[in-house]
């Protein structure tokens, strides 16, 4: 069901500008990863390689053994965007539905997961009759609603408030303690990483590559206590400084 | 209390019944005074220009015309009707489809582009005379004209709203891996109407004043055909008259278009 994922050698060339170079790393199935780092530290671009959506200029990647284009192509993959992908004549139901029609796969309910994401009541509202939080609640609904293999998440509640966005983690624990899948999860939020994640990528810019990786030692379900436990103050320190004063340093 | 409630009710009742008064009084002035300022601008152009009654009748001459020669009106009017809506509708099918193709298949847009800008700067009496010549003036001469002088605005549009797709949901599509008559069907043509509807009422309106302006030229049948034949009979109520039938064909199908496209316009509904 889940998938592993192996990077190996990993660049990315744009011209002259190298967004990715000599990037290595290996997610077991099911494994939960989160990668930080400032702007233009390849994040992102990382994660359009293994979507498919943009190819590397030197290295490979492999899913489950398999090139990210085949990949795709079997549909296992979900990518939660940043900005809401959504269609603007759309109703927030028939939106999630459009995912599963054009997959081919029946996944989440839409009504169901529409509910669980706080949006009951609105699933007929259009995109403009929703507020950006709740807009970007129905993008995330859409871009997972045919329960793909793999999912990615690009910075998928930097739109929502803070409690919204405890909700959302909190719902994508509960759901991957129920059924684990391999997670991809790019963010700028330290606090969300800690909680969220197996291990952190932390990334360092120009040009982009892996700066280190930090292991989450922490028993799940990860409650909200988990928040003041010493193993979170400690793991969320250590990012701290490393993003704060290691890279500076550096640069 | 009660009474008090009946008063209440019955100021309620006249109120609205006021304001119903009210919207009834300004829609009739909205459409009497345009007429009655432009009759009387006819009458007093007539007095001032001092003009013979063949350039420039009465308008009771007018709507006697109107009423003698309906038959005749009606029977040029349907030819011309035809001629515009087959050269409309054969443009929108080019137009669109030729954006399509442009989409699909970048390359062919290389290859016709220039051909279809050169068509659009031809001056159209120069295609008339040329179509003629190898055609003769029948029926298809004047659709073929009208087609060519309506699709270019279908074909930019249409292309331009193909390509307006945010590339958010083009990712996202490629991630889903939906299959090109998806992301035509479903994404891209959708994207594309508010762009198509935009247009409509270019196309419209020029389909219809080219089918006339060739009727003119070289038809012997269609309101065209009529203005120059009242022209040379010295009967300028019948010009007036189909000057008159031609702006209300116009406006009704301005109107209609106007109306079907706002309801296909997802982008204007929203609005609402």
């Amino acid at each position: 069901m889940a998938v592993n994922i192996k990077i190996t050698n990993v660049g990315r060339r744009f011209g002259q500008l190298k967004a990715l170079t000599n990037v290595n790393l290996e997610v077991a199935a099911g494994e939960f990863i989160a990668f930080i780092g400032p702007s233009g530290c390849g994040k992102t671009t990382l994660l359009r390689c293994v979507a498919d959506l943009e190819t590397v200029s030197e290295g490979e990647i492999m899913i489950g053994g398999d090139a990210p284009q085949k990949v795709r192509k079997a549909r296992k993959l979900g990518l939660i965007s940043q900005r809401p992908a959504v269609l603007p004549w759309k109703r927030a139901v028939d939106d999630v539905r459009f995912t599963q029609e054009v997959t081919g796969r029946a996944g989440f309910s839409p009504d169901d997961i529409l509910s669980d994401f706080g949006l009951a009541g609105h699933e007929k509202k259009r995109p403009h009759e929703l507020s950006g939080g709740m807009l970007q609640r129905v993008n995330c609904a859409s871009a997972i609603a045919h329960d793909p293999e793999l999912l990615m998440m690009d910075e998928p509640f930097s739109a929502l408030d803070e409690m919204k966005r405890e909700e959302m983690g909190e719902w994508f624990a509960a759901e991957l303690q129920k059924r684990p899948r391999t997670v991809l999860f790019v963010t700028h939020h330290i606090d969300e990483a800690v909680l969220l994640s197996d291990r952190i990528v932390v990334m360092s810019p120009s040009p982009g590559r892996i700066h280190a990786i930090v292991s989450v030692d922490a028993p799940r379900p990860r409650n909200r206590e988990f928040r003041t436990s010493p193993a979170f103050v400690e793991t969320t320190a250590r990012l701290r400084h490393m993003l704060f004063n290691e890279m500076r340093s550096a640069a | 209390m009660r009474s008090a409630d009946t008063i209440n009710a019955r100021v309620a009742f006249d109120s609205h019944r006021s304001r119903t008064m009210r919207r009834v009084w300004t829609t009739t002035l909205k459409i009497v005074l345009p007429i009655a300022s432009i009759i009387g601008l006819w009458y007093f152009a007539i007095y001032a220009s001092g003009l013979p009654s063949y350039v420039i009748p009465e308008p009771t001459a007018v709507l006697n015309s109107l009423i003698v020669n309906r038959a005749l009106f009606f029977e040029h009017f349907v030819y011309t009707l035809q001629v515009a809506l087959t050269g409309y509708v054969l443009a929108n099918v080019i137009g669109i489809g030729l954006a399509i193709l442009f989409v699909a298949l970048p390359i062919s847009r290389d290859a016709v582009m220039p051909a279809a800008i050169s068509i659009r700067n031809v001056p159209y009496v120069i295609m008339v005379t040329v179509l003629a010549l190898a055609m003769g003036d029948g029926f298809w001469t004047k659709v073929i004209i009208v087609t060519m002088a309506g699709f270019f605005p279908v074909l930019v549009n249409t292309y331009r709203g193909l390509k307006s797709v945010d590339p958010i949901i083009l990712d996202r599509m490629r991630i889903l891996d939906a299959s090109l008559w998806n992301v035509f069907v479903r994404v891209r043509i959708p994207y594309s109407v508010p762009y198509m509807v935009a247009a409509q009422e270019i196309t419209g309106s020029s389909s219809i004043v080219i089918a006339i302006s060739v009727e003119w030229m070289i038809s012997r049948s269609g309101l065209g055909y009529l203005i120059n034949q009242s022209m040379m009979a010295y009967a300028g109520e019948r010009v007036y008259a189909v000057a008159l039938i031609s702006a209300a064909f116009s406006f009704g199908a301005y109107s209609l278009i106007h109306f079907l496209g706002g309801r296909l316009n997802w982008a204007e509904r929203k609005d609402r």
